[in-house]
Formats: structure tokens, sequence, C-alpha cells
């Protein structure tokens, strides 16, 4: 009967949810938005967080619902986006999406970048349905499960995540835990939380926040990958050529259908988490798609699961995140806190309250994500003949167009020219280690997690007055933390360790 | 004669570099102790483990087959690693135009391919395209011109003025299409 | 040579000024909000810019300057021309960076012309839903019997949270362990979670979640209840008076900005502040626009000074500083 009940009334939510998202004024800024988003996330280094932040004035003048719509669409649109570099350039748009670049740009580089793309179009647009399914089904309930979430929990998390990307490297396992370790101190530059204290910033103000992600992504990502290329400058020609077809195959579609439907899993239940829990989801579900495969050495070289998981689980993630804000009032992540701000400026305040008092909008909102999917789904797979066909300009032209775009966007973020001097410190650096046969991405989540990690852990202990038995007296940090060590010793057993080897010698 | 993998030395000695740099870095801060953290406990604890890892890691490199570095394009990584730098130069003071055409017309050089002609056709584009992408459209709160190049602003609003125009032509050319779907629709 | 660039500048600028003046503003104008864009400062500016746009007759855009407690986007307008094209809009921050920060990249009181004050946002003082005190007085007999048991949240230092706290603390002359998170969101949704006791926050995050029974209030720290939570009482009302924290937002140009643009942006502003759109606004926020008394020159300096020999002891005492 309760079902029934609860059944009926979905259908009527989402019935005046699609009413609203129908309208064409609706229909026709939810189509700007992704496509904004779109070319956003395609144009490395500019995000949605700074594109949002711009396009917030123009949203005045917009009906509430429609404003909110318009910068939800460029928000996933940009994750679309942002994942098209990763794999066309190796230059990740956001932080969940540098999983991504890892075999998606192999992919890229053995002509298959059709496949790709249309992979993560396909992955990610099936994410997003389901999540938007579960946003309209377990709102409340699955924020009731969010804020279990304490200190203790997080910092369990957190461990658990930085042991798993243990497994996403390809290479050797001690330089890819030094990657992570160097990437948690990096995260920790900046005043500390707790004290105020100026933590590594030499002196320089501009330091006080700590360094600037987008600045570090682009350094190490993009601008080390553009070194690389300029190496042998004639590498690029001949891997165009091999350019065969632009679609996935028969097998690889079997290849992508568990991951794409683990991925999604993954992604919907982390994506509620505030702080990093996009950016783990799509880790986590790279890392185990590469822990279950027959075939672990196939990552890192163009894995299609490599490419399907993580961009399911960082869609659904990004779907998901709206589920704090929209329930609570509380932001996940900056961009969250841009749609706070945009509904303050319309006069609504964000909190449990919206659902009830203004129905039209939020399910409008929720509606108007699977259309905007839909419409981004429609609007990708065309594209990739284009976006596969950009491979084949000349890289000589195409590098300056990368730099100055990560210019414009580095700057945009903060409007602060140290944040570009960042970038060619963190290129160099990111040269240097690739260069050593380090691989960056490990580096880019230590760098996120670090100052969580750190944070969550002085934080517990705080809370429990100094009693560090928190971490296993919690049952769900304990099983967290058991699960972390579990990882721990699979990576460690013998018969593992021994594959892992044969797989370094491999490559070595 | 021991061989040596040069690739793992020189990441390990990298480790053990930054590690030490970092460590350095707690000295005037509070450590405290693993109950009251202060906040050079978590810095210094990473540290270690990063300059141990960094050990390791060198230490294994003894005995293992040389590998290759491959060559390293010195000129073009100056060029890639200046352009950023004189971006963040030159933003504020001279405006984006200058600044971007400065970005694009260093790093085109970057790539030995490069000609002059080619260099000074990408800069003219892409700089066209930035400004009117970021800043006309995007709305990115940084004049075009700046400092010495100010008075170049009214020349460029002329300019831009007839595509301006068209470009919300179309616009509201669509916003009225919208409109009268909505009639149509009775919204 | 710096110096002959400085003559040279000053010289230019007190020639170029009248002719500027006159017909000011000939173009965009860039106000610099020292937040993140979509916070509450940053909503309140885009909300004064908008409608002072209309009435100057040029474009006001806002660029999100962050950083260092606001400290970054204020040393950038010090620095800036002073020509009436690039203004700064801050919080109390102003005042309390002054004192939380030992070096300062400007000089607070020296640095800048005062447009005029904006608005004053009210806070409450509230806690998780379960916990065991009901009203303010059981709180600081609570306080009292259990001292450092009771973890009281904020949103790092200098935030208008760990303010408040502050001064709550000095009040009841009880120190209580703080657990500083980074920003308001993540600290609301571990108080709604009921991992942390006690907070104190700006009416325009508190009041959706009082109202909707996830948290609880004890006080207001206004004069006046707030029309959006007339159940609250004040701090006075409640039993503890002189607990009165605003977080007040203002408009600042450099220094050397001419009286004549100080004087027709103070006129502006003024007339912004009764713009029913932006008056309605900001009684969502729950707070209401400066009276034409406060949004002068006179009225910032005099809000400024005043706030900056308040707060001065409440942060010493407290020991904490920002750098």
């Amino acid at each position: 009967m309760d079902i029934l009940a609860t059944g009926q009334e979905l259908i009527a939510n989402l019935g005046l949810g699609f009413s609203t998202a129908a309208l064409p004024i609706n229909l026709g800024f939810c189509f700007v938005g992704v496509l904004l988003g779109t070319l956003i996330g395609v144009l490395p280094g500019i995000g949605p967080t700074a594109t949002i932040a711009m396009l917030l004035p123009i949203t005045f003048n917009f009906e509430p619902a429609t404003s909110l719509i318009m910068l939800a669409g460029i928000y996933y649109g940009a994750q679309y986006g942002g994942s098209t570099t990763a794999i066309l350039i190796n230059l990740p748009g956001e932080s969940s999406s540098a999983v991504t670049a890892i075999d998606g740009y192999q992919m890229a580089k053995q002509g298959r970048a059709g496949p790709a793309l249309a992979t993560a179009a396909l992955g990610s647009f099936f994410a997003g349905s389901v999540a938007t399914v579960l946003i309209a089904l377990f709102a409340p309930p699955l924020t009731e499960v969010a804020l279990k979430f304490g200190p203790a929990e997080y910092f369990s998390l957190m461990m658990l995540g930085l042991v798993a990307s243990v497994a996403l490297a390809s290479g050797s396992v001690l330089k890819a835990l030094a990657m992570v370790v160097l990437g948690l101190l990096l995260g920790l530059v900046g005043s500390d939380v707790n004290t105020g204290a100026q933590r590594f910033t030499m002196g320089f103000l501009e330091l006080a926040d700590g360094l600037n992600f987008v600045a570090v992504a682009v350094g190490v990502f993009g601008i080390a990958e553009i070194l690389r290329n300029l190496e042998n400058e004639t590498d690029r020609e001949v891997m165009v050529k091999k350019v065969t077809n632009l679609w996935p195959s028969k097998e690889d579609f079997k290849a992508m259908v568990a991951p794409v439907l683990r991925g999604t899993a993954l992604g919907s239940v982390l994506g509620i988490l505030p702080g990093g829990g996009a950016v783990l989801s799509s880790f986590a579900a790279y890392t185990v798609e590469k822990r279950i495969s027959k075939t672990p050495e196939r990552f890192g070289k163009g894995a299609i699961e490599g490419v399907a998981a993580p961009e399911s689980a960082n869609n659904a993630g990004a779907q998901t995140s709206f589920i704090p804000m929209l329930t609570l009032g509380i932001p996940a992540n900056p961009v969250m806190a841009l749609m706070i701000g945009a509904m303050i400026i319309q006069g609504i305040q964000p909190g449990p309250n919206v659902a009830s008092e203004k129905p039209e909008l939020f399910w409008g909102l929720i509606a108007s994500m699977w259309v905007g999917n839909l419409m981004l789904v429609l609007l990708n797979l065309p594209l990739i003949g284009l976006w596969v066909r950009l491979l084949t300009v000349p890289y000589t032209m195409l590098f300056p167009a990368i730099l100055a775009f990560c210019a414009i966007g580095v700057y945009s973020v903060n409007s602060n020219a140290f944040d570009l001097f960042a970038v060619a410190a963190f290129g160099l650096l990111g040269y240097v280690l690739v260069k050593l046969e380090c691989e960056p991405a490990p580096l880019l989540l230590g760098f996120v997690l670090g100052p969580m990690l750190e944070e969550n852990l002085r934080r517990a202990m705080t809370i429990s007055r100094g009693d560090p038995s928190v971490f296993v007296t919690r049952p769900l940090s304990a099983t967290l933390l058991v699960l972390a060590v579990l990882v721990l010793v699979v990576t460690f057993l013998p018969s593992v360790r021994a594959k892992r080897d044969e797989v370094f010698q491999e490559d070595a | 004669m021991m061989q040596v993998n040069t690739r793992d030395a020189a990441a390990g000695g990298i480790f053990i570099a930054i590690a030490a740099a970092f460590a350095l870095g707690t000295m005037d801060l509070t450590i405290g102790t693993a109950l009251r953290m202060g906040p050079g406990y978590f810095p210094l604890l990473l540290a270690g483990v990063l300059g141990l890892l960094g050990v390791i890691i060198l230490l294994k490199s003894f005995g293992r087959p040389s590998v290759e570095i491959g060559t390293v394009p010195w000129r073009g990584a100056a060029l890639i690693l200046i352009s950023p730098i004189v971006f963040g130069l030159t933003i504020r003071w001279l405006g984006l135009a200058p600044s971007v055409a400065l970005v694009v017309a260093i790093s085109a050089f970057a790539s030995r391919r490069s000609t002059v002609k080619l260099a000074v056709a990408l800069t003219l584009a892409l700089t066209l395209f930035c400004v009117i992408v970021f800043q006309r459209w995007l709305g990115l709160p940084i004049p075009v011109f700046n400092g010495p190049f100010a008075p170049l602003n009214p020349y460029f609003d002329m300019a831009y003025a007839p595509f301006g125009a068209a470009f919300s032509a179309i616009g509201s050319a669509l916003a009225g299409v919208v409109a009268a779907l909505r009639g149509l629709f009775g919204a | 040579m710096l110096k002959h660039l400085a003559a040279a500048a000053t010289f230019a600028a007190i020639f170029a000024a009248p002719a500027q003046a006159q017909n000011y503003p000939s173009r965009t104008i860039t106000m610099v909000v020292p937040f993140a864009a979509g916070g509450p400062t940053d909503t309140v500016s885009r909300l004064v810019a908008e409608s002072m746009s209309k009435d100057l007759g040029q474009q006001i855009i806002i660029e999100n300057v962050g950083g260092a407690g606001g400290t970054l986007g204020a040393g950038r307008v010090a620095k800036a021309d002073p020509d009436g094209y690039t203004l700064l809009l801050h919080h109390i921050g102003m005042a309390t960076s002054a004192v939380l920060y030992r070096k300062l990249p400007y000089d607070t009181l020296n640095a800048f012309e005062y447009v005029g004050l904006v608005t004053e946002v009210p806070m409450t003082l509230v806690a998780r839903a379960n916990f065991e005190p009901t009203d303010l007085k059981s709180l600081i007999a609570y306080a009292k019997a259990n001292k450092d048991q009771v973890t009281y949240a904020n949103a790092g230092i200098g935030a208008a949270s760990h303010l408040c706290g502050m001064l709550f603390m000095s009040k009841i002359e009880t120190p209580l362990t703080t657990v500083p998170y980074k920003g308001t969101g993540p600290a609301m949704t571990d108080l709604v979670g009921g991992q942390v006791d006690v907070m104190c926050d700006q009416t325009t995050n508190t009041t959706n979640q009082i109202k909707s029974g996830k948290i609880k209030a004890y006080a207001t720290t206004s004069k006046e209840r707030l029309a959006a939570l007339p159940d609250v009482p004040t701090a006075a009302e409640a039993g503890l008076p002189g607990f009165e924290v605003g977080i007040w937002h203002g408009v600042y140009a450099p220094k050397g900005t001419s009286s004549e643009i100080v004087q027709k942006l103070s006129a502006s502003l003024q007339k912004a502040l009764k713009d029913p759109a932006v008056v309605k606004r900001f009684a969502d926020l729950g707070t209401t626009p400066s009276s034409d008394a406060e949004a002068t020159p006179e009225g910032l300096k005099t809000k400024l000074t005043s706030e900056i020999d308040r707060w001065s002891p409440v942060i010493k005492a407290a020991g904490v500083y920002a750098d």
C-alpha cells in the first residue's frame, strides 16, 4: 500500500517536473546550458565553477526554475566536455576526469578516440539517467546516510580511497605511493584551518588558501603533455592516420556494460558525500575495474573499461551531489555553493523546504537533468567526428591554443597572476616526473584529499577529546578501515605481487 | 661496474629532496603530539613517509639495467614554461588581447616546425577568438586593452559593434521564437 | 625611476580628476568582492551592483578576488588607481583583519575612501536538535558545567561564525572546544548530523534549518527579534545582554578617489538601498538595508573604527591570529 502510494506520488511529482522542464523556455535554456557546458568543458583550463560564477548576473532576469536549469546544465555539460579533453589531449578539466585520461588518452593514441568518446558519452548518459531516478526516489533517505558521516567516517573513507589509488598505477607501486604522498603534502600548502598558521607559503599571501587545483592540474597534466609531445613531433602524425572507426565495436559494447553498471552504482552512492565524493567515485570505480579484471595489465594501455567505469561514476556522482544541496541546502562542492548563491539571489532559501514550498522548481530541476542528459548525448555523439578531426589539426597549431585557454581559465578562477606562475612550476615538475615514469593521477588524488584527510583526522580527534579509538568504535568507520586493510593486503599478496611484477617487467 | 637505473635513482633523489624541503618547512611550525596535533604534525609525518619511499626507490635502482631518458626539447620547454608567466605578468597591465597574443606568439615558436607566417596567423586568430568568446560572451571581467593600449578599446568596440549587433539580433530572434512557442503551447 | 613614475601618476591624476568626476562614470566599473562567488557577501554585492548599475548608467561588474580571509582582494583595491572604476565591497572582516593579521598588505584605516554602509546581517546561536540545553540560560549553565566537553563549530579563522563564537565565549567567560571547518557548509552538515554541539552563523544559512527543526536556535545576536524567526528571542531577552554581532558590509574606494566621485557613488548606493527589488531580496536574506545616514562615507568610517576598537580586545584575549 505504502509503496503504491509512494509510487503514485513519485509519478505525480515527476509529471509536475517534466511539465516544468518541457516548457519551451526551460528546454531552450537547458540546451543553452548544456551546450555552453560542453564548450567550456572542451576548452581546457576553464571549468564550470568559473563559468557559472561569470554567468550568475545574467540569470538575474530569469525565472528561478529557468536559471537553475541552465546553471545545472552548464555543470553536467562541463563534465561531458571535460572528459573530451581528457581523452583527446590528456588534459582533465575536472579532478573527476583525471582517471579518464589514463586509458582514454591511450585509446586516442591508438586511433580509438571515437570509441573512447562514445563510451564516455553513453556511459555518462546511462549513469545520469539512473542517478536522476535515484534523486527522485531517495533524495531524503540518502541525505540521512550522508549525515551519518562524521569526521571519523570521512577519514576512514579517504584512507580507503588512497590505499585503493595505489592500484591505479600501471608501473611501480612504490612510485605510485610516493606520488600520492607528494600530492597529500602539496595539498597541505596554505593556512592551517585549526590554528591559522601559514604552512609552506614562503611568505606569499596568494598561497594562504593553498595551491589552486586548476593550476596544478593544468601544469602537471597539460603542460607536461605538451612538452612530451614536443620531444618527438612526428609521433602525432602517425597516430592520426590510424583513426579508423568512430563507433565502439560489438566487443567494446560487451566490455563496457558491466563497468558502466558498477561505475553508476559507486558514483551514485559516493556522490552524495560532501567534499571528495565525486572525485573518489571515479578513482574507486577505476580501481574496482582493474582489481576484478582478468587482464589488469591492459589498464593504462587503453582499456575501454578504464573509460566506461570512471565516466559513469563521475556523472552519477555529479548528479547525486545535488541531493544534499536540494534537501538540506548544503553545498557538496564549489559548484553547488554557486547554485545556492543563485537560489538566494532569486529569493529562494535553499533547504529542506524547497521541495514542499516550490515543488515545480524542485521537480522541474530534477526532470531537467534527465532532459539535459538526453540533449548531451544527442549533441555529443554527432560531435565525436568533429572532435576526432581535431586530432588531425597539426600539433604545432593546437598547443598554443591549449596554452592560451589554460592561461585565461586559470586566471579567471581567482584573478590572480600567482596561479599562472604555479602553472609553469607544476608544468616543469610534472614533466620531470613523467620523464621518470611517475604517473600524475595519484598525485592529483592526493592533492585533493590531503587537506580533507588531515582536517577530518584532527577534527575527529578534537571531538573525541584525543581518543583515537573513535576510528574503530564507530561501526561505519571501522568497516571502511577494515576494507582499506583488505585492499592493502590483497595488493601485496604474493600471487598478486607476482602478477604485478610480471607486468612491471614487461613495462621496463 | 654495477648497473644503476638512472631513471629510478633520479626519481628517488627528487622525492628525497622534496621530502627534505617539506620537513624543513615544518621547522617553524608547532608539531604537537598524536593526541593534540599541531599544524606541523601531519606534514612532518608525510614528509617522513615520502623520504622513506624515496630512499627505497633509490636503493632499488641499483643493480637494475639503465634506461634511456630520451630527448628533451630544451628550447620548446623554455618557451612553453615562460608563456604562462608572461601572461601572469602582463594580464592586468596590458589587458586581455595583448596578453593572449604574447602567450600564443611565444609558445608558437616552441615547435621546431613553426614558421613566422604560421605564428602570426595563429596569434591573430586565437587572440580574436579568445577576446570574443571569453570577454564578450562569457563576460570575463578583464578589459580587452589596458595600460598603454587602453586608447585602443573604443576602436575595438567600434569594430565589434556590427558583430555584437548581429549576435544580439540572432539572440532576440531566438527569444522571439521561444516566446512564440510559449504562446502556442500556452505556458 | 619609480619615484618619477609615481610623481607623473599623481600629476596626471590631479589634472584628470575634475574632468573625470564630471562625466563619471564613462565606462564599466569593477567591484571587487574579496570572497568566492556564491557566498552571502557575493550575493549582497551582486544585488547592490545590479541596482547601482541602472542608476549610474554604466555596468558594475563583480570581480571575485578570494583568498586569505578577504585581505587579498582588499589589498588589490588598495593598490588600484583611485579613479572610481575599482571599488571594494567587504564585510566585517575589514575591521577584524586589522587585528587578526599582524602583517597586512595595506593600512586598513588609511588606504581607502569610504562610500557607505550597505547592510548588517544578524546571526543566530544554534545547536544540534537533540542537544540537552533548552534555552540560552540553560546552555550557559551547561557550558560552565561541562566546559571543553561542549564542541563549538566554526567556519575557519576570521569567519563570521568564528568571531561570534569568540564573543560568546568571552561573554560567558568559558572556553569551549572549537572545531574549525573550511566554510559554513560542512560545519552546518556536521551540526545537522549531530557531530558537533553548538554553532553561530548568519541567518542566511540558519533560518531554513531552524524552521524545519533540523537544528534549534537559542538566540539571535540582533537588537530586535527577526521577522523571519519571530519565536527566537534576542540574546538580551534570553539573558546575555551585549552579545550582539552583525555581519555588516561596506563599499570602499582606493585612497585618493575624488570626493565628487565618492559622493556620486554614495548617493547611488542610497538609491539602490531603497530599490524595492533590493529591499525585498535583503528581507529574504533576513536583513534590512542601511539607512541614508549610515550609507554615507561618515557612516561607514564610524562603523569601521568602532568595530576595530570593539574586536581588538576580544581577538587579542583569545590569542588567535590568522598568520
